[in-house]
């Protein structure tokens, strides 16, 4: 990047890096052959363009798994990385995809839009988080944000007829892009006061200690920066988009949502956050600057998605705030991750937990959701139990990790967490933390009310509902690593770590 | 049995969850109402008991501190072990609740009705975490546990509980969370500062007993936080007023098997935590918290008395003789000597046989005319002379009356606390004066007099099956009165090392003049 003539090696691709590039191959490639077939129209293209973006997805997952605990490999003249980091999440985008392609199947038939597309863009979706987390170049994360962010407006306004997900797509289409215009002036100030657009770059400057870095245009655009992230992630007082999109999407692109794409957006985050030296170099001043903001943040985020979730009544909404006070904890471990000897292997292991009770609770309302996505409210979970023992057991798993009971995934990952918080020694945040989390128990566990302690009401969706075999897979799953995480965590523990010691 | 031997703990902790997990596997017949879960049910706790009693016979009160012990590591990066063990005091825990599920299953036979398998599943799975709870060395597991109990419970009281019992169970779960999401803040701070003075993380209890935590004279140093987070937690367990406003509701809400583990095992978890934790760990801000404890062990006997005294509701009136019941225990605890420690020790151990026994038979009336207001009875003795028998020794056992198991508790805790504080045992005195007003006032109110409600000339008296629940917490009580020293043999030992622990000047003068000198420090 030194010189503007083109270098010739930026032009040949060594075997190595072919052979890092093989999961972003694999799902490139298998989405062109989905969009492939899903115009031959020799067949009903709903089963070969499933069964190929399926199989892309395990695929993609089983080549990233095999390459994570290689060595690191830059790629494109240092534009992007493939590290265990980068891998680590690939398996966790593609795992999401996967898990969301599954329920979905079902779910588009019942909601009368089995449009082959929406499975391309799902895994369209996950390429663009593939490929944002793992570049270290702030232009390569803008083009690929915005590669998952089309994906993803269509998505959620895949529900053509109904106004709601139409006003969704608008909404999150007009936010998102505002928050991605914020991100750019942040990159081009950044931009301007290092003369780099590349993070490892900007980080050896700040560790040099140059002028340049303690000057405001710096901190202005590593503060757009953040900004643009916090707003990806929805922290308040950026969280306004999420419960209307939230609500407004079906309920598996929902799920999706809250995994994949908060996993993405957070991973990067966390990429760029320690590329501009948080913790690591920053002057003391802007250091605690950031500091100080993101902490106000993180319990403003916590203490209004818990508070306002108790209110909701409809599930959707509920688990979108409840994902804003996720949100909430993990900024928690942002802040405090640098002084604690877990560092951000807490943050990690956190998304990944969140991920699989999320998509597992999202699985179960995909399965209830009926025309429309009605029959989501509380009202409509009555005697869950009686109807469906074994759904509203999975759903019982879930929530009790989401609410961060043992022995669950939550509750693993939030001990980690806030023991890397205390390590830190912001005790206040920590016990605010778990205040917060007692608080978001207590919405938690209504569901539980209606669904075992309640009689069955007549009604909208009041019918047993057919749960599909790929959805029935996903729920299984997902109780599984939920439960898995809980009870025997010290190897996904292993692996946050090595995810993050490759950073 | 060579495997068995070296891992009974964890056999005696995953048996009853992996027989309760089987028994969900068992087919329901189509009426649905009379499933074999019950017997299978039945048929695992009383297993698990044996298997405990096999503890019993091989643990040697004179031994190492934690016996059984098994060590692997969980997850070692965060220095989390899986750590059981026993000593004399968590034997007697663990033998009582044993003890007390094939009791409570019997117990439930006719009245629950509904949803059978899971009802039963739920227990079994409480019994294993309970056990868990009480032989776990690690806080982390311990901690795992004690959350994990919760979640039995609350679908117990949720579920098979009475008009409120959705309000019950969620008040429960809460006010127990919230507290023991503090202990978790302050279980992180001492892991870390084990990290600082030894140089590597670790939850293994016996590690941290060695942490140094500074302070514990002043409110807001480290040790005095660190312990109230504990002692809260530990608090609204016992409970200790003014934390108790849970347990009237859940009591009361619960169905039968609820209320008799919750008040049998679910309180002394709370008395345990303060023995385990709480007081070995924080030994100098147990000290400066000791006035404040002892007043409240003593509000919380008297006010419960009484409350208790004018509930109309005998359920109501059993759960707040629970509140000063367990008052006697913090006392105990908090007279900071031998005396005290044993009693409170053993107060625990009467007051899951007797306040369980009175559940128990509140339940049966129950059953029999769907009402628990005193006003509703009177003069049933002379319908039910065995029912009466029954309560009656239930209420004398609950009183303190010489000869049975309550009596040998309270008279050590008041004589304990009599050395530590005059007044307090002054006080505390009174509550034996109105535990017997309460309850003989109540017993005379339901068993004599006049039988002037028509409906209750037609009620049954015990049946067999009933006399069989009764029939071994009947024996406890005298067994217990009369013969003390068969269950103090077994955790003199315990008893004498963690008051050493829980000592916060260990000076060479202390061990001859019992606790004078941390009396005088106090200005009694």
């Amino acid at each position: 990047m030194d010189s503007p003539i083109i270098n010739p090696e930026f032009l040949t691709i060594s075997p190595e890096q072919i052979r890092a590039l093989t999961p972003y191959l694999v799902v490139f490639g298998g989405a062109l052959l989905a969009i492939v077939l899903s115009v031959l129209r020799v067949v009903q293209p709903k089963w070969p363009v499933f069964i190929a973006v399926l199989l892309t997805a395990l695929a993609g997952a089983a080549a990233s798994q095999m390459l994570a605990p290689e060595a690191e490999v830059s790629l494109f003249g240092g534009m992007m990385v493939s590290d265990t980091y980068s891998n680590i999440f690939n398996i966790l985008f593609l795992m999401s995809a996967a898990f969301t392609l599954l329920v979905s199947f079902k779910y588009l038939d019942t909601e009368r839009m089995q449009h082959p597309e929406y499975y391309v863009l799902v895994l369209l979706s996950a390429l663009g988080m593939m490929l944002m987390t793992s570049a270290i170049d702030l232009i390569v994360i803008f083009i690929a944000l915005e590669t998952l962010s089309l994906g993803v407006y269509v998505l959620v306004g895949f529900r053509r007829a109904d106004r709601r997900s139409n006003e969704a797509a608008v909404k999150y289409f007009i936010l998102g892009s505002a928050a991605s215009a914020i991100f750019l002036y942040g990159t081009a100030l950044l931009y301007g006061a290092s003369g780099s657009v590349r993070i490892d770059q900007i980080l050896s400057l700040v560790h040099s200690g140059g002028a340049e870095v303690s000057t405001p245009l710096f901190a202005l655009g590593a503060w757009l920066v953040i900004l643009g992230f916090l707003f990806k992630v929805a922290s308040v007082p950026f969280h306004m988009w999420m419960p209307d999109v939230y609500e407004g999407a079906p309920v598996p692109v929902t799920g999706f949502m809250t995994t994949g794409l908060k996993a993405a957006a957070f991973a990067t985050f966390l990429r760029v956050f320690l590329g501009l030296g948080y913790g690591s170099g920053l002057t003391a001043v802007i250091q605690s600057h950031i500091h100080d903001v993101l902490w106000v943040c993180a319990v403003l985020t916590m203490v209004i998605g818990n508070v306002v979730a108790l209110t909701q009544t409809n599930l959707k909404r509920m688990l979108a705030y409840s994902s804003i006070a996720h949100t909430g904890y993990l900024l928690v471990g942002m802040i405090t991750g640098t002084a604690s000897a877990d560092g951000y292997a807490s943050v990690v292991l956190y998304l990944v937990a969140y991920a699989a009770m999320n998509l597992g609770a999202f699985a179960v309302l995909s399965i209830l959701a009926t025309k429309d996505d009605v029959g989501l409210n509380l009202q409509d979970l009555s005697g869950l139990s009686r109807k469906h023992p074994l759904l509203a057991l999975a759903m019982a798993v879930f929530l009790f990790s989401m609410a961060g009971v043992p022995p669950t995934a939550g509750f693993v990952a939030k001990y980690q967490l806030f023991y890397g918080a205390v390590q830190a020694g912001e005790i206040p945040l920590v016990v605010i933390s778990v205040l917060c989390s007692a608080i978001s128990v207590y919405y938690y566990l209504r569901v539980l009310v209606f669904m075992y302690m309640r009689e069955p009401v007549a009604g909208a969706g009041s019918d047993k509902r057919s749960v599909s075999p790929w959805a029935a897979i996903a729920v299984l799953g997902m109780v599984f690593a939920t439960l898995q995480m809980g009870v025997i965590p010290a190897k996904m523990i292993s692996a946050a770590r090595r995810a993050v010691a490759s950073l | 049995m060579a495997w068995l031997e070296s891992n009974l703990l964890s056999a005696l902790v995953f048996f009853p969850l992996a027989w309760a997990l089987v028994g969900l596997a068992l087919p329901t017949d189509s009426s649905g109402k009379s499933s074999s879960g019950k017997y299978w049910a039945l048929t695992g706790s009383l297993l698990t008991f044996a298997l405990s009693l096999l503890l019993y016979g091989s643990f040697d009160a004179n031994g190492a501190d934690f016996q059984f012990k098994e060590l692997a590591e969980w997850i070692p990066s965060l220095g989390v072990s899986y750590h059981l063990g026993l000593d004399g005091i968590s034997l007697w825990l663990v033998l009582l609740t044993t003890f007390l599920m094939p009791i409570v299953i019997l117990g439930s036979f006719s009245a629950v009705e509904s949803r059978e398998k899971e009802y039963y599943f739920l227990l079994l799975a409480l019994e294993a975490a309970m056990i868990g709870a009480f032989v776990a060395l690690d806080v982390f597991l311990f901690y795992v546990f004690w959350e994990a109990m919760l979640i039995p419970m609350y679908f117990l009281v949720g579920i098979w509980g009475g008009k409120d019992r959705i309000y019950a169970a969620m008040k429960f779960f809460l006010y127990t969370l919230v507290g023991s999401l503090l202990m978790l803040v302050a279980i992180f701070y001492l892991v870390s500062l084990h990290k600082t003075q030894f140089g590597a993380f670790s939850t293994n209890l016996l590690d941290l007993y060695k942490v140094q935590v500074a302070g514990g004279d002043t409110f807001w140093s480290p040790q005095s936080l660190v312990f109230l987070a504990f002692a809260l937690a530990f608090a609204i367990k016992v409970p200790l007023f003014p934390l108790h406003t849970w347990l009237p509701d859940a009591h009361v809400q619960a169905p039968t098997a609820g209320s008799v583990i919750l008040a049998g095992v679910l309180l002394k978890m709370g008395g345990y935590g303060f023995l385990r934790f709480a007081f070995p760990l924080f030994p100098q801000a147990v000290q400066f918290y000791q006035p404040m404890f002892l007043a409240l062990g003593a509000i919380a006997i008297v006010y419960g008395a009484w409350v208790a005294m004018v509930q109309p509701d005998i359920k109501k009136l059993v759960a707040y003789s629970s509140v000063s019941h367990m008052g006697y225990v913090i006392l105990g605890l908090f007279a900071m000597n031998t005396i005290g420690a044993t009693g409170a020790v053993y107060q625990m151990l009467n007051h899951g046989i007797s306040t369980p026994g009175l559940f128990l038979l509140v339940g049966m009336i129950y059953e029999r005319r769907h009402t628990r207001e005193i006003s509703d009875y009177g003069g049933i003795a002379k319908v039910m002379p065995l029912y009466a028998i029954a309560l009656i020794i239930m209420t004398l056992s609950s009183v303190a009356l010489p000869g049975t198991n309550g009596f040998v508790g309270e008279f050590l805790i008041l004589l304990g606390t009599w050395q530590t504080s005059r007044l307090v045992g002054a006080i505390a005195g009174t509550g034996v004066i109105f535990g017997a007003i309460y309850m003989l006032w109540m017993v005379q109110r339901v068993m004599f007099g006049p039988l002037k409600n028509e409906e209750n000339r037609k009620l049954k008296d015990l049946t067999g099956r009933e006399l069989l629940v009764l029939a071994p917490l009947t024996v406890a009580v005298f067994v217990m009165g009369v013969a003390p020293n068969f269950f103090f043999s077994k955790m003199d030992t315990s008893i004498a090392r963690f008051l050493e622990k829980s000592r916060a000047t260990p000076v060479a003068a202390a061990k001859t003049l019992n606790d004078q000198p941390a009396l005088a420090r106090q200005g009694e």
